[in-house]
């Protein structure tokens, strides 16, 4: 008996076809892959923001905070507020595969944006002054203020959700 | 002080004020916190659940000091006497002249869950922090961010059970409505409804001992809401 190969060896174009097809499969994998890193990255940022908003919390609604945490507190919000936009990278948002609340009029409409995080930077960097007074009246007028910030950015550009 | 036996068929007074001030308190305040927390408003969201907080507490203190129809003992029953009450219910019987006035064993059963999930509710939401840190519960500072997020999600799951509680509460009362022609809303209003019952009209507590109770626990709310 003669050997006969599997017809579909016998059929280069649809062998090439399937190869370039599994190529291409591979490669979308690999695109979600580093978009989940990327969302998964900024969802670590907010994390980061979130624990040290907390911890400086924390500290002003005591009657006698621990400025020196205050202070590492309030710098490091800084720090992060003036990251926050390259946390964002193009095509990081919702309608492309992977699950974030980010909303696609972050790159809609950049400038808005931008503005958004400019005025979450200068809450921060405002808090970051007032620290330095030692005022516990003054942190909470400006906590409050980043607290604003934080929550007029997220109705406009986070995608609804509970509060928590 | 005890009233004369009610006769068949009459209008009685079941409810005190009391009692059915803190319904309303719970539905108005269930709904504002709703809203608050869906709408962002976090300053009125905190606001309102301290008030729930403190309103359900005086429920269930209520519900071992206050007038006969709103304490438990008057109106928990075992399975035994629910799956009976539930027998009855589906064989559409009226309750008769032994019937006791105030809640059926099916609505303590709702009671004691919708108590208890609002306990659970509100406790979790002390502890609660949001994701960035900004409006969290009064006793947040005791626990760590990460513990904070779990208790947000916990506050979040219970609520989506007493959204449930909620629907199946609105359920008996349109079943009672429209298949037994009870009206059960407009006597938690008013306080009376019509009934057969024979036994002694029930007991009422004074209105000075519900407002010390409520002092008592706004004093008790204020104090853990300003733990620092």
């Amino acid at each position: 008996m003669r050997f006969r190969p599997p017809r579909r060896l016998t059929r280069p174009m649809h062998a090439l076809a399937i190869s370039a097809l599994l190529a291409v499969s591979a490669g979308a994998h690999a695109g979600t892959a580093s978009l989940q890193q990327i969302v998964h990255a900024r969802q670590e940022h907010f994390h980061m923001l979130g624990r040290t908003a907390k911890s400086l919390r924390d500290q002003i609604v005591r009657s006698h905070p621990d400025w020196t945490v205050v202070s590492d507190d309030a710098h490091r919000l800084q720090q992060l507020a003036a990251q926050l936009p390259s946390w964002f990278p193009a095509g990081s948002g919702q309608g492309h595969g992977v699950k974030t609340r980010a909303r696609a009029l972050i790159w809609r409409d950049p400038r808005a944006f931008a503005r958004a995080a400019h005025a979450l930077f200068s809450r921060a960097r405002d808090l970051s002054r007032a620290a330095a007074t030692h005022d516990r009246r003054t942190m909470l007028l400006e906590f409050r203020a980043l607290g604003h910030a934080c929550g007029s950015c997220h109705s406009r550009f986070r995608a609804h959700g509970s509060w928590w | 002080m005890r009233a004369a036996a009610s006769p068949a068929g009459v209008r009685v007074r079941v409810w005190d004020l009391p009692t059915r001030l803190a319904h309303w308190a719970i539905v108005t305040l269930f709904a504002l916190c709703w809203w608050s927390a869906e709408s962002g408003h976090m300053r009125w969201h905190l606001l309102s659940g301290y008030a729930l907080l403190g309103v359900v507490w005086f429920r269930i203190a209520w519900g071992f000091c206050g007038s006969e129809t709103s304490r438990f003992r008057n109106f928990v029953r075992g399975p035994r006497a629910t799956a009976h009450y539930v027998r009855k219910l589906l064989r559409g019987e009226r309750d008769g002249a032994a019937a006791p006035l105030g809640h059926n064993p099916l609505g303590a059963l709702s009671i004691l869950a919708m108590l208890t999930l609002l306990v659970l509710q509100t406790s979790f939401g002390m502890f609660a922090v949001d994701i960035d840190g900004y409006a969290s519960g009064p006793l947040s500072r005791w626990v760590s961010f990460h513990t904070g997020r779990v208790f947000a999600h916990l506050h979040a799951f219970n609520f989506n059970l007493l959204l449930v509680l909620v629907a199946l509460h609105l359920s008996a009362i349109t079943y009672y409505r429209v298949v037994r022609k009870e009206r059960l809303v407009p006597a938690m209003i008013h306080g009376r409804k019509d009934s057969r019952s024979m036994l002694p009209a029930p007991y009422f507590a004074p209105w000075w001992q519900a407002a010390l109770l409520a002092a008592g626990i706004f004093a008790c709310v204020a104090l853990v809401v300003h733990l620092r």
